[in-house]
């Protein structure tokens, strides 16, 4: 996919408009464009006024430079593949709008053993998943291409200027990209293709700016390409002249770094214990770090195989001005961190514990990040539930300098907290947690600090406190900069985070490197590439993530319901079709269908108006934007461990990094729009569900529409990527005997007849403005400020009626009002002893006691 | 298979006794039928009675048979007595039931079998002087190309972008469209860029075997001809014509057979079979060559699949020619289909023909040699709903192509072949265009007065034909009006 021209100044024009809004502060009650709310990923509350007008600028600047990089090189506009003199194709090369006819390529006389065809124009690359060399060849696309399409037959990948780029810096050679695309084509490589990978690896990744006993290096294979570097008059005179020109030394290895977790790691640390024993130990397993280093530094005898690299040392403050100048002059510099080189920050005492052992996948994307020694950015992209954070805390455990790491919400704070006290045997006070609550400082010189993109971003209203801990946070070096969900942040917040904290390297991790607004090339220029992309599919089939079995029921919209859809506004609507009486009973029926089962449910709705309402009316725990800390934690306690709370309602607020293993159901009733990413995100909810290696397991991600409204169309377009995956959504028109569910809600006309007036009534107003952020942007204190507006909280209203009305001769005198489970959890939990679970922990209690 | 020779079968089965025996008369007519139209047990009862001098008594007939075997046996009887090749005496108190071939059957089988008589029933080879590079490559190429340009005239009715002059160029002769039209398999619709459409028929005939597709075109013609003949203006006979044909079906591929040896009324039908590829016939000679199309209409279904292989050959010989070039799995168009469970879908293929199908109802993105890659997408299936084609017939198309990796995959997994999802996906898109019922029925407006129409909607709700009514506008519905209209008189006589 080649990037969109998607000109800066659209960009900044809209980041523009966001800040006049927010100066006028606007109420809940602002109307949204559909548009805008489906594109914008939570980008409007980045207008801080202390931010400087000259670091916006800057920001604006760097977004600018990256798209105009990125354009420079589209594969379909550089050059098309021209067709043979005298051919004209035959009856069916109009099908193909003449021009995505390539049958004139000729096919090599042994094709059927080569698995890849390859597009001249666009660069898609259609790979048979049949084919003997079908695995050596998905090995080697994942690395230069782009994946578009996994099922189960025929993949497409991509070749794009990213991937490239991400192939170049993992230290691929495009000589040898393309030979072995060449090698793995049916056809012989197009001369497009080959130009193209030529012109996009002869500027990529060739400079690197390296941090070397902390000074910064140039550096470059090329020696040719830094003489034109230092010709140039900005970057020539930046060049610390105590340093004679250019000075060549020998490029990094892998040498003696070991990823711990790997079965390497073990059989060093085996080695380690022998010596540590006494035992005679064999000569080749002495190689430590150290020794190892030093000879590839200055090991001249053995130099056959290494290659020769130049470079050339700058200032320190010249670095940003060195990479912006590279930027235009087409050459984008690759950030290394050459961490075991590194003696100014101090080490932090970290490893793995012992009987961790990392997954295959997981060593194959640290392997992309310490290649050569050396830490490099990137983006690290696996499903959720595929243990993400343990890559994280694995890359911070073969660092071991100072880590910062960024997450979306406090509540994944306390998580990684835990995964980083779990997995590896880091002191537990150097650990330090830097949310609104609690701002803590490491105890020894240095260490880890968990916090959310919002505190770092957000200078207004800050404490004394946090602005202490944020000078803290900006006056250090950090050796690795962790950056968690890394789709979801706006591009802005990136680089302001980027800009005003120093680190080494960075390491961003998703599920989806998908954006509705195309804003993701950004990302590959402000952390990294891409390194690692897993296939979804083969993981669940090696049981790493749950089998997920998807189905979109379709509920129709009784006709009442679908007469007042015709009439209302837009937001009006979606409330309508959340609010359908019939997707309320799939709901009922779904869930005590799988409660019966013994399943955990999930049940979501970005409409809070209906969520609450679902909640209520079924009994059951909700957790929206509004829920505060406490009862949050309690709530998910609750749905963890009491076998009593199987079914768990939640705003869109828990799309992403709340894990709750126990799930294996997932029920979605309305949802952001077209969104791809969220529909990737919750279904992630379920993936690392505890049963998923039991024989036969599988679980259920259901997502209600009402039939013939915009839902369907929307639907559609979110489980595009899913599909892409391999997932297939069965349709079911009609649950089987659902009407004999107990307590069918809504059964009778008059019921559904109540429930619209209700509906109607109670969102007359605009309601409250229910385009929840995730909880990642939203203004400081996170969603509990926004409490006013609202059902039942409303003020007074003047409307026509009659007296019948009022003395309860209509339908609508009667609100039914359904107490929120939450209380109930709230008041069992204080009555210890009432159910099994809280026995069982007084029991526990009392025999501590004794 | 079974599609097709129930077909012609239909045919058969509709003609008078008498027919039957102007047509049995033709040894190649018989040999024909033998060969084609009769399942297996038939065939060995026919063998056995042909040179039997008398009638073989029912019950003996028994003893030929497995116990187990009668439903086969009946099944055989019936279709022997449909074609007027047995005749079985009405049972009687005092005389057994006995089964015999009819005489001009009897007569002409044993004759063809014997190869005896001079009735030049299976064609005169010519003695002038053969045209060396007529080979039988020559012919398949030459069949193929007039086949294919019959079906893509078929096809192409919808494909948009297909320059109309080339097709005017290469298009098959108008007389076979017109008997295409006429046929159904395509209609005339001044939405399409070419002016015509296919029709569910007309995909039905794309999914048939060349074989059948032959005979299918031929039924039509002879209909044809059976319709004008009523008006007496071909002068062509459509029994003589059928035996012709069965002829044609004995001939030997790759020999010149002379044309002065036909009758005049078979000469006047050599034009026709031209235009159907079913014969070549050079230029300034009196000699004609059954192509593989022709020489395969009586062959049963073993030797069927000989039409597409053999035209697989001859394209693979052809080096120059950009289609060939793909493996021959390719050139074949069975198992050629992948359908993923993300709607792509990558068809094997790069026969302009199958592309031209598959167009029909996917929207095409890419093609390599050897490879079309597409996709399933709810705008293309309804645009192939839209032309008539159901989904089933999508869904067995997709199904029938299948490539053998998805076979094997789906065999070893115990799962059925085309994704599930896919499958309900088509027929759900299909079933959003059949949301509007219709009905016929009568509008009943402009009364004279309100009253009149108040006594006359509440009559046509009692007797229960009202279907729809506006007392707003004075507007009723009703699905039967002979009674209103009996009550609207006598409504007015009794004023």
């Amino acid at each position: 996919m080649p990037p969109k021209r998607k000109a800066a100044p659209a960009s900044s024009g809209a980041s523009k408009a966001g800040r006049t809004s927010a100066m006028s502060t606007p109420g809940p009650a602002t109307p949204r464009s559909l548009d805008s709310s489906m594109m914008s990923d939570a980008e409007d509350d980045l207008n801080d006024p202390e931010v400087t007008e000259v670091q916006r600028q800057r920001e604006q600047e760097l977004g600018q430079e990256a798209d105009e990089f990125v354009n420079g090189w589209d594969l379909a506009k550089s050059h098309l593949q021209t067709r043979p003199e005298g051919w004209s194709g035959d009856a069916a090369t109009a099908y193909f709008g003449g021009r995505r006819d390539f049958s004139f390529l000729p096919l090599k006389p042994d094709h059927p053993n080569r698995p890849i065809w390859i597009d001249p124009n666009k660069g898609v690359i259609v790979l048979e998943r049949f084919n003997p060399l079908s695995e050596q060849a998905t090995d080697f696309l994942i690395t230069v291409a782009e994946p578009k399409s996994r099922p189960t037959f025929l993949h497409e990948y991509a070749l794009t200027t990213h991937s490239l780029y991400a192939a170049v810096s993992v230290g691929l050679d495009p000589k040898d990209i393309i030979n072995t695309l060449d090698r793995f084509s049916k056809t012989p490589l197009p001369a497009t293709i080959r130009k193209f990978i030529n012109k996009c690896t002869h500027s990529y990744g060739k400079v690197k700016l390296v941090l070397q006993n902390n000074k910064y290096f140039v550096e470059s294979v090329d020696a040719e390409m830094l003489e034109t570097l230092l010709k140039d008059p900005i970057i020539g005179p930046l060049r610390v002249h105590s340093s004679e020109g250019i000075t060549t030394s020998y490029a990094p290895t892998m040498g003696g770094l070991v990823i711990p977790g790997t079965k390497n790691a073990a059989g060093i640390r085996q080695a380690e214990l022998d010596k540590a024993s006494g035992k005679p130990v064999a000569p080749g397993a002495e190689a430590g770090n150290e020794a190892d280093l030093y000879a590839t530094l200055n090991d001249e005898d053995d130099d056959d195989d290494k290659t020769a690299v130049h470079s050339f040392e700058i200032n320190d403050n010249a670095v940003e001005i060195v990479q912006k100048r590279c930027l235009e002059l087409g050459y984008p510099i690759l950030e290394e961190y050459d961490f075991r080189n590194d003696d100014v920050n101090a080490n932090l005492e970290i490893d793995l514990r012992p009987n961790t052992q990392i997954r295959p996948y997981q060593e194959k994307s640290l392997s992309k990040m310490f290649g050569n020694g050396r830490a490099k950015s990137g983006i690290i992209v696996l499903p959720c539930g595929a243990g993400k954070t343990l890559v994280g805390i694995t890359a911070a455990c073969t660092i071991k300098k100072g880590i910062i790491v960024l997450c979306t919400s406090s509540m994944s704070v306390v998580q990684w907290r835990q995964e980083f006290l779990k997995w590896s045997n880091v002191n537990p006070d150097d650990v330090a947690i830097f949310t609104a609550e609690s701002k803590n400082k490491f105890s020894g010189n240095t260490g880890v600090i968990v916090t959310t993109y919002s505190m770092v971003t957000n200078n207004r209203e800050r404490s004394h406190e946090s602005k202490k801990m944020m000078d803290f946070l900006k006056g250090r070096e950090w050796g690795l900069m962790l950056l968690d969900e890394v789709h979801v942040v706006p591009a802005e917040v990136f680089r302001r985070v980027i800009s005003s904290i120093k680190s080494h390297s960075k390491l961003g991790l998703t599920a989806t490197l998908l954006r509705e607004d195309d804003k993701i090339s950004h990302l590959n220029f402000l952390i990294g590439p891409k390194l690692y992309e897993a296939n979804w599919m083969e993981l669940s089939q090696q049981g790493h993530i749950a089998k997920v079995q998807c189905a979109e029921v379709w509920c129709p919209m009784p006709t009442e319901f679908y007469d007042e859809y015709l009439r209302a506004n837009s937001r009006m609507k979606r409330t309508l079709y959340a609010m359908n009486p019939r997707k309320f009973q799939a709901c009922q029926y779904l869930i005590n269908y799988h409660e019966s089962r013994g399943d955990k449910i999930i049940v979501f709705s970005d409409e809070l108006y209906s969520l609450k309402q679902y909640a209520l009316k079924l009994n059951k725990v909700y957790i929206y934007g509004g829920t505060g800390q406490a009862e949050r934690m309690q709530v998910l306690e609750n749905f963890q461990h009491n076998p009593d709370v199987n079914t768990l309602f939640l705003s869109k607020i828990g799309d992403t990094s709340l894990d709750l293993p126990e799930a294996t159901v997932l029920i979605q009733i309305s949802s952001h729009f077209g969104s791809r990413r969220q529909e990737a995100q919750r279904l992630g909810r379920i993936l690392r569900a505890k049963r998923r290696n039991d024989e036969g397991f599988n679980a259920f991600f259901y997502s209600l529409v009402s039939k013939d409204t915009q839902e369907m169309y929307y639907s559609s377009k979110r489980q595009a990527f899913l599909v892409d995956q391999g997932y297939a959504f069965k349709v079911i028109t009609q649950l089987a005997n659902i009407e004999k569910t107990p307590d069918l809600a809504f059964a009778t006309a008059k019921e559904r007849r109540e429930l619209l007036q209700r509906t109607l009534v109670d969102n007359e107003k605009g309601g409250e403005d229910d385009v929840e952020t995730d909880d990642l942007f939203g203004k400081p204190g996170g969603g509990r400020g926004r409490k006013k507006g609202g059902f039942g909280g409303g003020g007074v209203r003047r409307t026509a009626g009659t007296l019948g009305e009022l003395s309860g001769g209509h339908d609508m005198a009667y609100i039914e009002q359904n107490k929120a489970a939450n209380k109930t959890l709230k008041k069992k939990a204080k009555e210890v002893g009432q159910n099994a679970f809280f026995k069982k922990i007084a029991r526990e209690k009392e025999r501590n006691r004794k | 298979m079974s599609v097709q020779s129930y077909q012609l079968s239909d045919y058969l089965e509709k003609l008078p006794g008498t027919t039957f025996r102007k047509l049995y008369q033709q040894p190649s007519t018989a040999l024909a039928i033998f060969r084609r139209m009769l399942p297996h047990l038939a065939k060995v009862f026919v063998q056995g009675m042909l040179y039997m001098p008398w009638p073989l008594p029912l019950s003996d007939l028994d003893k030929w048979v497995n116990p187990d075997g009668k439903m086969a046996r009946d099944r055989a009887l019936m279709t022997l007595r449909s074609l007027h090749i047995i005749t079985i005496t009405p049972p009687g108190k005092d005389k057994p039931q006995e089964i015999s071939l009819t005489t001009n059957f009897k007569k002409s089988l044993r004759s063809a079998f014997e190869g005896s008589g001079d009735h030049l029933s299976f064609g005169l080879p010519s003695t002038r002087p053969i045209d060396p590079s007529i080979n039988i490559t020559f012919l398949d190429r030459y069949a193929r190309k007039k086949w294919e340009d019959i079906l893509h005239y078929v096809v192409n009715s919808v494909g948009g972008e297909t320059s109309s002059s080339r097709l005017a160029a290469a298009g098959p002769k108008a007389s076979v469209k017109d008997l295409l039209i006429a046929g159904r398999l395509v209609e005339r619709r001044s939405d399409t860029k070419t002016g015509i459409a296919i029709t569910q028929a007309g995909f039905t005939f794309l999914l048939q075997e060349a074989n059948a597709q032959v005979w299918t075109l031929l039924l039509l013609w002879l209909e044809a001809v059976d319709r004008s003949s009523a008006s007496n203006t071909t002068g062509l006979d459509s029994v003589d014509m059928l035996s012709f044909l069965f002829m044609l079906g004995s001939l030997d591929l790759g020999r010149a057979y002379d044309t002065e040896a036909l009758t005049e009324s078979r000469r006047n039908m050599l034009p026709s079979l031209v235009d159907f590829g079913l014969i070549y016939i050079p230029r300034d000679t009196r000699q004609y060559f059954p192509t593989r199309l022709a020489t395969t209409l009586t062959s049963s279904a073993s030797a069927l699949r000989s039409v597409s292989s053999g035209f697989a050959a001859a394209t693979h010989n052809n080096s120059a020619d950009v289609t060939s070039i793909g493996t021959p799995e390719a050139s074949n168009s069975k198992g050629s289909i992948v359908i993923e469970t993300n709607y792509r879908l990558y068809a094997y293929t790069s026969s302009p023909l199958q592309i031209a199908v598959l167009a029909l109802f996917a929207t095409l993105h890419m093609r390599f040699p050897g490879m079309v890659s597409g996709r399933l997408t709810r705008d293309s299936i309804r645009r192939a709903i839209s032309y008539g084609i159901t989904a089933d017939q999508i869904i067995s198309y997709l199904a029938a192509h299948a490539h053998e990796q998805m076979v094997r995959t789906a065999a070893a997994l115990g799962r059925p072949v085309l994704p599930p999802t896919v499958v309900d996906q088509i027929r759900l898109w299909q079933l959003e265009n059949e949301r509007m019922s219709t009905q016929a029925g009568f509008l009943f407006k402009d009364f004279d007065s309100v009253e009149e129409y108040t006594a006359l909607s509440s009559y046509a709700e009692e007797i229960g034909v009202l279907e729809w009514k506006s007392d707003k506008k004075g507007l009723f519905f009703v699905s039967k009006y002979e009674q209103i209209r009996d009550y609207l008189k006598s409504r007015k006589s009794a004023k």
